[in-house]
């Protein structure tokens, strides 16, 4: 289970519970961003959470802010707050000032990358593994594609190519480390709207009757959302301890890549497990816009996309084990160490 | 608030000791073609020689007092004993069942002098249970109890018979369900009780059912005029399908729901170092993702169990996703061999890959079926 006690995470929790209603992932996909949540988040430090003090955030524990995130998906938050989370995580690594506002990461693949939120938020953070640098730009500097998206705030390529970043840095930090953080975050993110979807789904065919009785008396419906529930208590379980990997090693988090990973691998195949059933139990209805669904269907195949998709990093971590002893990959399933020490 | 309760719990250094234990042991052990490695063995592979090897070296009978022969030790020191022994397929069959469920069972309802002659026994590998659950007319729908023990003077006349009892041929005593009293009507759950019985006893025939590899680890037994004594009663009269129940779930989230093919796969890697193509990366890597996310999910219920909850639907989850998984294991494997040309494939490993295939139809039928597990997880939901 991922802890959403403690301060960071009960903070968001009553900020999208009086500020994320269900009507607003719908009024901002109709334009309307909605700002008092940003505003709201944003009084209270949350985006600086995993900031450091010396440079003006709160240096939270790792724990503390997957709880938040946890929270902020549940709600299918129109705002970029894990996002914003990432972003500065990467720029408070690299010793840059933290600008105001709403911002993005992207890991730069040559010139361009895939961004989330790319139209919202303020600024950009770029990791750029090839020069070991991070770089801060304004989203207005950087002309971002503009095509069909999976998800209202789903990838969108951005060209660096002509850009002048507005400040940048040098870093150490590995490849590994940031994929460790973003396959974690995101991860945190899918196991939360797979939950929420899986019991907007219960209530619908609680509720729905056909052939004279609820949809939820049919044993075709019963056991389709009982398969989804077992995949989303495996996703929450492969969220929860690629999360607490992070939290161990938060010296040095490429030692949590591999149940990062994991992560990514496990859920990202869950996504075509849950959404097939969540949209079968709900008919045509599930498939309107009016319908609250989609706010967490289309993000579910917007992130399993985002990074590498799940065959991608099935791939990687394939190719690894190829290559690893049959002892230490027994000590990988059963105790979490997939690295001789 | 989420809705399933797995916590993450971290391995502990005391507990990795003993593993170490372990692996020596059964390296050891099959270096000296003392056993061959097969998938199931919790099930299908039983050598009551090596339960007692097992036995000697106290990794029986870990969780009970040694008042009774058992090792003072905790449910978790066991499923690192569990998981271990099924990585290796070693021949655990004989003592597997008594270990795991009828000596807790004896613990809570037995005599003092069933404990101080029975539990030792059981710890020292040397006496084995059969589960006497399923009948003919009584599988999944297990409240349809035919069998009956009706009472006597002193004890308890059984008349009637069970299926599908697992080593019942190897094993000393069964406890089974029976009818000692008529359903109220159609609460069919009623007058239903668990009663212990030495397969020894006049009266008791035992006949193998030979699987369809030929093999023949499972039974009919049946009862004609067996009398036991009234102290074989376990619990109480008429309560036996709460405690069947309770017992079952309690069982369903253990190593043996989702590890019992990974000596397929373990045989395979050591064939395969090296000579895996890209599909098959793709294919291994999501393999061991879902292996470590459903262990995640195994020990955190044992934690669980350990401190004393018992989560009935986390379990069922879990035998759910993990009989679907080790059965998804054996086909992943066939599909990696492919990197390797026919004639390297060593026997042994064809051997293993071959039992693995016939002995997968059980998996998703054994302890509750998938289709009752998803009613239960049904349940829980609160769609029925």
């Amino acid at each position: 289970m991922i802890n959403t006690e403690g301060m960071v995470a009960e903070t968001a929790a009553k900020i999208y519970t009086d500020l994320c209603g269900r009507e607003v992932p719908h009024e901002a996909e109709a334009g309307t961003y909605p700002q008092a949540l940003w505003d709201a988040l944003s009084e209270n430090g949350l985006p600086l959470a995993w900031v450091s003090e010396d440079n003006g955030g709160f240096g939270a524990d790792y724990d503390e802010v997957f709880g938040a995130i946890w929270v902020s998906a549940e709600a299918a938050s129109p705002v970029p707050f894990a996002e914003t989370l990432v972003a500065n995580w990467l720029l408070d690594r690299a010793g840059i000032a933290i600008p105001e506002g709403a911002s993005t990461f992207a890991l730069l693949e040559g010139k361009t990358a895939s961004v989330p939120f790319a139209s919202t938020a303020d600024h950009v953070a770029v990791y750029d593994a090839g020069n070991s640098e991070i770089a801060l730009y304004k989203s207005a500097d950087v002309p971002a594609g503009d095509m069909q998206a999976l998800s209202p705030d789903g990838d969108v390529r951005m060209d660096f190519s002509g850009a002048t970043p507005v400040a940048s840095a040098a870093t150490n930090i590995s490849r590994r480390a940031v994929e460790a953080l973003i396959l974690t975050v995101r991860a945190v993110q899918m196991a939360a709207a797979i939950e929420a979807a899986l019991n907007m789904s219960i209530a619908y065919v609680s509720d729905r009757e056909q052939f004279g009785r609820p949809l939820s008396k049919f044993q075709a419906i019963q056991h389709q959302l009982a398969v989804a529930a077992s995949e989303s208590a495996a996703a929450t379980m492969a969220a929860t301890q690629a999360a607490s990997a992070l939290a161990r090693n938060a010296d040095d988090p490429e030692k949590a890549w591999h149940e990062a990973v994991v992560a990514k691998v496990q859920i990202g195949h869950s996504v075509e497990a849950v959404t097939v059933p969540f949209h079968q139990v709900h008919g045509a209805m599930g498939y309107t816009q009016e319908y609250d669904l989609h706010h967490f269907t289309r993000r579910l195949w917007a992130w399993r996309d985002a990074l590498g998709n799940e065959h991608h990093w099935s791939k990687t971590l394939g190719a690894e084990l190829a290559v690893t002893s049959p002892d230490q990959i027994w000590k990988g399933v059963t105790t979490g160490a997939w690295i001789a020490s | 608030m989420q809705r399933f309760n797995f916590p993450v719990v971290q391995p502990d250094p005391a507990l990795e000791e003993l593993r170490s234990e372990l692996q020596a042991f059964l390296k050891e052990e099959r270096e000296a073609g003392n056993f061959q490695p097969e998938p199931e063995c919790w099930m299908a592979s039983s050598d009551p020689g090596f339960s007692q090897k097992m036995g000697k070296r106290g990794w029986i009978g870990l969780t009970w007092s040694s008042q009774y022969g058992g090792h003072d030790k905790t449910a978790l020191e066991r499923y690192i004993v569990t998981e271990e022994t099924l990585r290796a397929g070693a021949p655990v069959g004989a003592h597997w069942i008594a270990d795991r469920q009828h000596a807790p069972m004896l613990l809570e309802h037995g005599t003092e002098e069933q404990k101080r002659d029975i539990l030792p026994r059981i710890a020292a590998g040397q006496c084995y249970f059969a589960i006497g659950l399923s009948e003919p007319g009584a599988g999944s729908d297990l409240a349809n109890v035919k069998t009956k023990a009706e009472k006597v003077d002193g004890g308890w006349k059984i008349n009637g018979q069970k299926i599908w009892s697992s080593g019942a041929h190897i094993c000393h005593y069964m406890v089974a369900i029976l009818r000692t009293s008529p359903a109220d009507g159609r609460n069919r759950h009623v007058g239903l009780s668990q009663i212990m019985i030495d397969l020894s006893l006049p009266g008791v025939t035992i006949k193998p059912i030979t699987d369809l590899s030929g093999d023949a680890h499972f039974n009919e037994v049946y009862f004609e005029d067996v009398i036991v004594p009234d102290d074989c009663l376990l619990g109480e009269e008429g309560g036996g399908w709460k405690q069947v129940t309770g017992e079952l779930a309690m069982e369903r989230s253990g190593p043996e729901r989702f590890l019992s093919s990974y000596i397929t796969l373990e045989t395979a890697l050591y064939q395969l170092q090296g000579k895996l193509g890209s599909d098959s990366h793709a294919r291994l890597g999501k393999l061991i993702a879902s292996l470590r996310t459903l262990r995640g999910m195994s020990w955190g219920i044992a934690n669980l169990l350990h401190q004393g909850v018992s989560p009935e639907t986390e379990a069922a989850l879990v035998k759910d996703l993990g009989n679907r998984l080790e059965n998804d294991l054996t086909l992943q494997v066939r599909a990696l061999l492919n990197d390797l040309p026919a004639e390297e494939r060593s026997d042994e490993m064809r051997r293993i890959l071959n039992i693995g295939i016939l002995r997968s139809p059980p998996n998703t039928l054994r302890g509750g079926t998938t289709e009752v597990m998803r009613g239960i997880t049904a349940r829980q939901l609160g769609l029925r």
